[in-house]
Formats: structure tokens, sequence, C-alpha cells
């Protein structure tokens, strides 16, 4: 029997608000293995962070995961205790923010912060918990560890700081890692820096990524496997080669269109109509109907998930398998 | 050919930032308790021109001077050094109705269309406050102008009498330009405008500066730090490092042909759906602080080419090619360029296609 690293199906994170029930995260479903990294990709508000968040029972109230499994190594996360879960999560599961000012104490030594957390899961002494903060922080690159793990986060520049956050998340060695848009914020040299980082960290060490990101490009060139959320749902997941090359739902196109790189100088770019719709108020069946060019009467129910465990879409009329620039 | 003058020229711009210092402060620094706050080299001699009818392109990393750059040719700031002139005159030296013709026919649109929108007013006053206050249209004809250029900007003229937190991201960044428009001017300065939108968002208002370019002969100032959608839109693009221009180039040329290691160096760390696996990382190191920039060539320290001329002497801008310029001490001071670093869609298309 073969057990995946993380296994999440038919999530649901629902925030009851005065107005009414916004349906965040609805009906998600994942699979992650030792050594993958997922792209998890969507607009401001499809529902990505908030996923996220659930893995790690992070999501605060009027928000609550109201359905779903979440299973880790095998462990039923959500019927875990609140000890346990905090036993895993910064030890075994680990988030590194988008702002890694989230992370960190503006008024702690970044030495004191590292320590703390190696200490808050294992009982060791001080020297080692510090050989083990100073060892973390030259994985991710920072030069001279030895002196920089004295120094205040002020001290760092933006892109130093987020490898500090990303060294806090590696110091138990974690088998998972959840990063919501770390490289956003930051200048491209930089992100490629960092990116080239994570992903030899992750081959060497084993660990899954789940990286939660708006950027296909980055999506594209680091991760193995790709989930497409909109309005809550993943629409379209698979190999990063399938869903970028060959992508059969129509938002999943319409995003690869509308990429600056993808188009030529002169024409318009190939865009989305219409924006997405407001949590509260979302269309009857397929989200994206509004939207779409191919939408039917057909749309008006709403679209189950079609195809394998490694390949499939919510979409009553998928595009055919073409090549790139087709 | 006889180039026509430029619409704006800045020539040796210089701009310097220093911290205020307070009493206390002075007398500490008196008596050597406290050092003289630090200068930030925002613009260190940067010579920029942008002929009627162009899209330039600014590309930079932060704190390389482009929006301090974008400012500067707007007249919001006082230069410490240099000159910028609009149509042949000096922008500083304009006075009264001259002066504040040209701050008129010079807009800017920002990043965050949430902080530069005032939250308490309509989009009716924000967008029409300006044209009454200048005399520009008549009170009476204040609202058809701004239902005129909701309808321009694609915002249904319905929706004149909300306010801006009861649009999207998308639609408010198209009340900050239908407010720059409404002013008729020429020139506009985009400071990073579409840079927080989503994806789809972003495609939308690429068009809609697109079209506007054309409909009403626009020349447009694109300040980015994203060379994908550069690309897409500008004539001619100019990149800056640290306060100074290192390359400027039509834009084809630039991502055919650049010379800059630097410039190379963000070409190949844009990321791209059509590279999978990819290794990252070609340029090692920090961006420097503006504070304290390395001497000579400002990139010497994260430049895989450094040589020691580059630690000490500054390369200056040198013209490698037709409208091509360049800063680098590399082959006689024409920079290097590298082969095949960024094949165009074309070019792969024929690749594919079993051409090349």
């Amino acid at each position: 029997m073969s057990e995946h690293l993380l296994e999440v199906r038919g999530l649901r994170t629902w925030f009851e608000t005065p107005k009414g029930t916004v349906k965040a995260v609805d009906g998600v479903d994942l699979t992650l293995n030792r050594g993958e990294i997922l792209g998890l990709v969507g607009e401001s508000g499809s529902g990505k962070s908030i996923t996220g968040f659930s893995l790690l029972g992070l999501v605060d109230p009027p928000g609550k995961v109201v359905e779903g499994d979440i299973r880790f190594q095998g462990e039923d996360l959500r019927a875990a205790s609140a000890r346990r879960q905090r036993a895993l999560r910064g030890n075994r599961i680990a988030m590194i923010f988008q702002d890694p000012m989230m992370t960190l104490n503006p008024v702690l030594r970044i030495g004191t912060q590292m320590i703390e957390t190696v200490q808050a899961h294992e009982k060791v002494s001080k020297s080692e918990a510090r050989r083990r903060a100073r060892d973390a922080l030259g994985m991710v690159g920072i030069p001279h560890p030895e002196e920089r793990i004295d120094a205040y986060p002020h001290e760092f520049s933006g892109g130093m700081r987020q490898r500090v956050a990303i060294a806090i998340a590696l110091l138990h060695k974690p088998d998972l890692i959840i990063a919501d848009e770390p490289t956003t914020a930051l200048d491209v040299t930089i992100q490629s820096q960092i990116l080239s980082e994570v992903q030899s960290l992750t081959r060497d060490l084993g660990m899954g990524l789940i990286w939660i990101s708006h950027d296909l490009g980055v999506v594209g060139q680091l991760a193995n496997k790709v989930a497409v959320m909109y309005a809550g749902r993943i629409v379209e997941r698979g190999a990063v080669d399938d869903v970028l090359d060959r992508p059969r739902h129509p938002y999943t196109r319409g995003l690869l269109d509308s990429l600056p790189m993808e188009n030529d100088r002169g024409q318009p770019l190939r865009q989305i109509p219409g924006n997405a719709p407001p949590p509260l108020n979302r269309p009857e069946g397929c989200p994206f109907r509004p939207r779409c060019a191919r939408a039917s009467e057909a749309c008006l129910a709403e679209p189950a998930e079609t195809g394998t465990a490694a390949r499939a879409w919510r979409c009553f009329h998928p595009l055919e398998q073409t090549g790139v620039f087709a | 050919m006889t180039d026509a003058q430029p619409m704006i020229e800045a020539a040796g711009v210089i701009k310097n930032f220093r911290r205020k210092t307070d009493l206390a402060e002075r007398i500490a620094m008196r008596v050597g308790l406290a050092q003289e706050p630090g200068t930030v080299h925002a613009l260190d001699d940067v010579s920029l021109s942008i002929r009627r009818g162009e899209v330039v392109g600014l590309v930079g990393e932060s704190g390389c001077g482009k929006s301090t750059f974008g400012r500067a040719v707007a007249g919001m700031l006082p230069l410490t050094g240099g000159v910028v002139r609009r149509n042949g005159q000096d922008i500083a030296k304009l006075k009264g109705a001259e002066a504040r013709a040209m701050r008129l026919a010079t807009q800017i649109i920002f990043q965050d269309p949430m902080s530069s929108l005032n939250p308490r007013k309509k989009v009716l006053e924000i967008i029409g406050e300006a044209p009454r206050l200048h005399g520009l249209v008549a009170r009476g004809g204040v609202r058809n102008l701004v239902e005129g250029l909701m309808d321009q900007v694609g915002l249904d003229p319905a929706m004149i009498n909300r306010y801006p937190h009861q649009f999207s991201g998308g639609q408010r960044q198209r009340i900050g330009i239908a407010r720059a428009l409404a002013v008729n001017p020429d020139f506009l300065i985009c400071d990073e405008s579409i840079a927080a939108l989503d994806v789809s968002i972003q495609a939308q208002v690429i068009n809609l500066l697109v079209r506007l370019r054309q409909d009403l002969s626009l020349t447009l100032l694109f300040i980015s730090h994203d060379l994908s959608v550069v690309r897409y839109i500008s004539d001619r693009v100019v990149i800056m490092y640290l306060g100074r221009v290192v390359e400027s180039a039509p834009t084809d040329r630039v991502f055919a042909a650049a010379r800059h290691p630097y410039t190379q160096a963000l070409l190949e760390e844009i990321p791209r759906i059509d590279r999978r696996g990819h290794r990252f990382s070609s340029v090692k190191g920090e961006i420097p602080s503006p504070m304290n920039p390395p001497g000579g060539c400002h990139f010497h320290p994260r430049c895989p080419l450094a040589m020691d001329r580059c630690r000490v002497e500054r390369p200056m801008l040198k013209q490698a090619g037709r409208d091509h310029a360049v800063a680098c001490h590399l082959d006689g001071g024409f920079g290097r360029p590298k082969p095949t670093l960024f094949p165009t869609q074309s070019t792969l298309q024929a690749a594919e296609s079993g051409l090349l």
C-alpha cells in the first residue's frame, strides 16, 4: 500500500460573515509525495492561501474547516488534538509566508528566535540548537552565518530576511513545507537565487513542497505538478508539462494566453474578459461560466472532476489536446 | 535623417536624498557623538530622451532610481544637478501659466490605486476635480466629461457615483487612468501601474493602455520591474542599476542582443512557462545599498566578467550601434553580446517547424 506524504480530500473552509457564507475553499483535493513540488496557482481570492492555512490548522474564526479529510503520512490531521497539531507544526510541517516579517520578531536577534524554534520541538542544549541554526542559515546561502546569527531582522535586506524565514522553516528538516508566495515581493535576481536554493533543498532533503503563487512562470520552472484554483476549487491539475503545454480548462488556457511573454508585440494581449466572481455572489454551476467563451446551458450545473488521479479538470467543454502554440 | 527635437530630454540628472537632522542630532554631530546622515544617490548622472509618440520602458530592481527618475521628469522633485527639458525648455525654469500647462500635460499613474485615490470621494469627483479646477470644462459639463472618460477606459458610466472601495483592483486602476487622462496630457508616466494586478486583469489594463496610446497619440514612460510586460509594450527599453543607466536600446535589440551583463542576467531570470526544470540564478549577491554603492562600475561585485578596471573606473554610456547605448568596459567599452540569450516567439516557432 503506497502512502502519500499529503492527501487532501474534499477540503472546505468557509467563513461565516454577517453578509453570508464565504466559501473560500470549496472542495479541494490534493496529493503530494516526497521530493515533489506542487505549484498551487490562482489569482487573488481564488482560495489558494486559505488552502495552505487550512492544511496547517491556521484558519482563524470566523473561518472554519467545515469538511474534508487531511491526511499527513496517513495521519488524520483534522482529528488530531491541538497538542498533536502543535507538535507537527514547525516540526514536520512548516510554512513560509509572503512577508518574512510575519515570521520574524523584530526585537529579537534571529539567533534567539531560531534557538527557540529548535528547542520548542526537541530537547537539545542551547549550544547544539545554535549550531543547528547556524547550519540552517548557511544552507539557505546567508554569507558568514556565524556572525549574522546575532543580527536583528532589520539588519537584513528583504531577500536575506526571506532566506532567514526559509532557514527557520528548515530547522527541523520538515517533511512538508507550504510556501505562500514567498518571492512575490522580491526582485527577479533575488527571487531566482531563492528559487534555486529551494529547488535543490527539496531534492536533497526529499521534502514535499507546496508552492502557492500567482506566477505561472515561476511555477512552470520550479514545480513538478500544478493545480490551478478558481473560486475556491481546483479547476485543473496534473504534471507541469501537461497543464502548461496542453491545458484542458479554458481558464488555464486564458491565464497562459494573457502572459505578455506569450503574445506577439503589436497584437492586443489575449485577455480573459470580466473579473473573478465576488465570493459572496458566485454564479450557479461553473464559476468561470460568465467569463468563458465555451460556456453553454450545460455549465449551469456544476462540473465534476473528470480525468485520472494524476490529471484532471472540471469542465463540460474541455479544450482538445493541442500543442503549445496552437 | 534628422531627429526631431525630443519631447523629453533629461541631461546629466543627479538626485541625492539626505535625511533631515534635528537639533539634538546636530549637537551630537558637533561633539562627535553621531555621524552625519548618509546620502542616497538615487540618480547619478542619468541622461535619457524620449521622442514624441514613443513608449520607453524603464526597467530596474528596487532602489535603482527608476521611480525617482519618473518623478524628476514630471517636475515633482527639485534636482540636485542636471536638467530636464520638455520640448527644449528647462522645466525648472518655467513660470506661471507655462509651468502649469507643463504639469497638466504630464500625468502619472501610480502602482497602488487604493492609496492614490481619495477613499471619501466619488468617482465623479476623483476624475472631474482636476479639469474643473483648471477650467478645462464648465461646471455643468463635468458629469458629461467624466462619463465620456469612464467609457473610454472601460468603466460603466452608471457607476459614476460610487466610491473607490466599491471597485475591484483592475477597475480602480482604470479610474486612475481616467483621472490622468482628464486633463488632456500628451505624456503619461506609468509607475509600476500594473504590478499589483492579477494576470488576467493585468492583460486587460495593458490592452487599454496600448489602445489609449494609439487613440490619443500619447507618449509613455513605462516604469516597471517586469521585463516581460516591458517587452510587450515598449518601443525602447532603458535599464537602470543603482542610479545609473547601464543599457538603452530598441526593444527587439535588447532582447536579441543585450550587451550589458546585468541586462543579460535580468533577461535570463524572467520567469517563463516555456522553460521547465530551469536552473535558476546566474547573478550572485545582493543589490548593494544606494547609500554606499561600490566604486567603479556599480555592478562589478555581482558581475561574472568583472575586470580590475571595473572596480575603479566608471564606464560611461557609449554608442554600441544605432540607438543602442551601453555602459560596460568589456570589449573596448561596448559590452559583450551573449548568443541566443532570448529566443523570441518567431525563432521558437521556426525551431519547432524545423526551419532552424
